[in-house]
């Protein structure tokens, strides 16, 4: 770490900590009442459960995107962050305003569109905090010293997805319309402008990592890119084929969506040959499992799960059943999840100066985690399959099959089990690295970030 | 081999003509969107109703076009499916209509509010989703699109008592089947029955339904007939 305003990036990581670890007590709230014990049902009934669940993940994402930003420009710029104080007051504003809009889902203050329940007028509050942070960035990098390729596509990555937000604020009173506009926000989001943000953390962890010249890996990083969006761009029309819109996008939405699995695994081959190319032994070990594991489980989780249910003749069966979760649950776990505890396992020793990546839980804290979600989706999976066949196959009611797939909601909840364990552990390690207040900082010089020089 | 500059303009090609060509079909679609999604239907009660449909997020744990979340019923064709009587029912008082079953909110909604959300469902069932939701073709035995096959029932019966009792293995699971109902109960019992449940049995969790006279008659006459 050189700079010292680097050191605001813990605040917004301790923020995803503590969101992330909500998140998934919501979580079991949803697997219990799947299961049959609603128990919660007049206190927090399900729909608060889920849009807390759901709203809490995309929260503490972006809540990590903007630490990972505000950690990786400066020393990518080679400057202090521009406005160091704004960076804690636009976190603070962030905080105040997801905890009224968790509190307003639980009062029935809400939109019931499927990932934006934010209420309206909170959503002009999330605007203007997130062009606060946009402002802070883009100085920073417009005064920087240096202009690096991966500081550009994770600043262009972020205003893309503040300036996404927009369309999803259009007001209409046609559903169908309604549900175009949200999918760009929330498909040109996670099947778009965030992979220019996991692009360009990735690079930066895969340079200070590994060791690999910055040009060969900025090069593959457009090639990426450039992938990632001829795919994903006209890929949307996957949320296209039966909401209202014309037929033909059945074939863009099928044919372009097919080939988004390729990105991904462009990405996952990026980083692990750019692991294996490395000459560098990097001490801190479990920050590159994290970031060559995070592109292997996005291809399987986004790219491969993705595929299995993207194309029109099966998604006719499987859409808008739990084959969604299943899919959705190792896509957000593998391509963004696994990208922020990333850049927090590489950032915060940095930070705090106190190196835990070497100990037990660390590791522990990695293969539990992601043991315990490739269970989770195995446990969806049979639950998804099994109601598409009973219920969209066979035509059995719906209560009925929800009932014979209680049982791989117990599944589920073991598997969520072992998840939550190793995200316990992972919170551990986060504490015990305590406060941003270790290590020097003047006269490091790039490269020697405390220990990591080459 | 790829330089960086090439790796640069193949990004920023491929990116430039997807989003064009990404515009080029949205301004299309709109073009079509008011013919397929029969917008001059829309009118300010559907419109209060789709209003009611994303206050109470109701996306929270139904499906609209397959859109939402996976713990209550796809409503999609819900108007065609189960019909006016039943969906008002439903909004009055949820949990008597599945006694015992997962539970919905109970929302207390004026009969405005009731009239708006039903009229927003007869729209929703009207838009041209391209063919969905599928017709169960795997031995079918589904209410809704079985419901051809059982042309000779009372269309009340196929809509409402469907949901939770099953005949010919089509239906719910809550109550009993009703298969050769006639053969066990007679006609005085069964209007009874369907007057008021408790009435003949204490402890049954079949609410009393706002049936009209004809409509039990309608209902009694048919259940009679059904003979093992």
């Amino acid at each position: 770490m050189r700079f010292e305003s680097q050191r605001v990036a813990w605040w917004f990581f301790a923020t995803c900590m503590l969101l992330f670890t909500l998140q998934l007590v919501y979580g079991f709230i949803l697997g219990f009442a799947h299961a049959g014990h609603d128990v919660l049902h007049d206190v927090i009934p399900f729909h608060t459960a889920r849009a807390t669940h759901t709203n809490l993940l995309v929260m503490w994402l972006l809540c990590g995107f903007m630490g990972a930003a505000y950690f990786i420009i400066p020393d990518e710029c080679d400057r202090e962050l521009y406005w160091p104080g704004l960076a804690k007051l636009q976190l603070a504003a962030l905080v105040v305003v997801g905890v009224t809009a968790i509190i307003g889902f639980h009062v029935n203050w809400w939109e019931g569109r499927k990932f934006l329940e934010i209420p309206r007028p909170l959503d002009f509050l999330v605007v203007v905090d997130v062009l606060a942070f946009i402002a802070n960035i883009g100085m920073t990098v417009w005064k920087g010293r240096r202009l690096t390729t991966t500081s550009m596509v994770l600043f262009f990555g972020l205003l893309m997805a503040a300036l996404l937000y927009l369309p999803g604020m259009i007001p209409t009173d046609n559903q169908t319309i309604d549900s175009y506009w949200r999918w760009w926000v929330v498909h040109l989001w996670v099947e778009g402008v965030w992979e220019l943000i996991m692009g360009g953390i990735l690079s930066y962890l895969l340079i200070k990592l590994t060791g690999v010249d910055r040009e060969v890996v900025e090069k593959w990083l457009y090639v990426i890119v450039g992938f990632t969006f001829l795919s994903g761009i006209l890929g949307t029309g996957h949320h296209y084929y039966f909401i209202g819109t014309p037929r033909y996008w059945l074939m863009v939405g099928g044919l372009f969506s097919a080939l988004e699995p390729l990105a991904f695994l462009g990405m996952a081959i990026y980083a692990i040959s750019m692991a294996k190319r490395g000459g560098r032994r990097h001490p801190n070990k479990v920050a590159l499992s994290w970031t060559v594991g995070c592109a292997v489980m996005s291809f399987v989780g986004a790219g491969f799960l993705g595929f299995a249910h993207t194309l029109p003749q099966v998604n006719m069966y499987t859409h808008g059943t739990l084959v969604t979760a299943m899919h959705g649950h190792m896509a957000f776990w593998g391509a963004y999840a696994m990208l922020v505890l990333a850049i927090m396992a590489y950032a915060v020793p940095l930070m705090t100066g106190r190196h835990l990546h070497a100990s037990a839980a660390s590791t522990f804290a990695f293969w539990t985690s992601n043991i315990g979600m490739i269970a989770m989706t195995l446990a969806f999976a049979v639950a998804g399959v099994t109601q598409v066949v009973l219920e969209r196959r066979v035509g059995m009611d719906f209560i009925s099959v929800q009932k014979e797939i209680e049982i791989h909601f117990w599944g589920l909840i073991l598997a969520a089990g072992l998840f939550t364990t190793g995200i316990l552990a992972q919170l551990w390690v986060f504490i015990r690295s305590g406060l941003p207040v270790g290590d020097r900082v003047a006269g490091t010089r790039e490269g020697e970030d405390g220990y990591d020089a080459g | 081999m790829l330089s960086k500059s090439q790796a640069r303009a193949f990004f920023l090609v491929g990116t430039a003509a997807c989003s064009l060509a990404f515009v080029a079909l949205t301004v299309d679609t709109f073009g079509q969107l008011p013919s397929r999604t029969n917008a001059a239907a829309i009118t300010p009660e559907v419109a209060r109703g789709k209003q009611l449909w994303d206050e109470n997020n109701c996306m929270g744990c139904h499906t609209l076009f397959g859109e939402g979340a996976y713990y209550a019923p796809e409503l999609t064709k819900v108007y065609e499916r189960r019909g006016e009587f039943f969906i008002r029912a439903m909004l009055v008082d949820p949990a008597a209509m599945y006694p015992g079953e997962r539970k919905m909110q109970r929302y207390d909604f004026t009969i405005e509010d009731q009239d708006a959300l039903i009229a927003f469902f007869r729209w929703a069932g009207t838009v041209d989703l391209n063919g969905f939701p599928a017709t169960p073709n795997l031995m079918p035995i589904a209410v809704g699109d079985g419901v051809a096959a059982t042309g000779g029932r009372p269309q009340l019966f196929n809509t409402l008592c469907i949901a939770c009792h099953a005949m010919d293995g089509q239906g719910g699971r809550v109550g009993p089947a009703l298969d050769g109902v006639g053969s066990r109960l007679d006609a005085a019992y069964l209007r009874r029955w369907l007057e008021n449940p408790t009435a003949v049995k204490a402890d049954s969790r079949m609410p009393v339904l706002p049936l009209t006279d004809a409509q039990i008659d309608e209902l009694v006459a048919f259940l009679s007939q059904q003979k093992d």
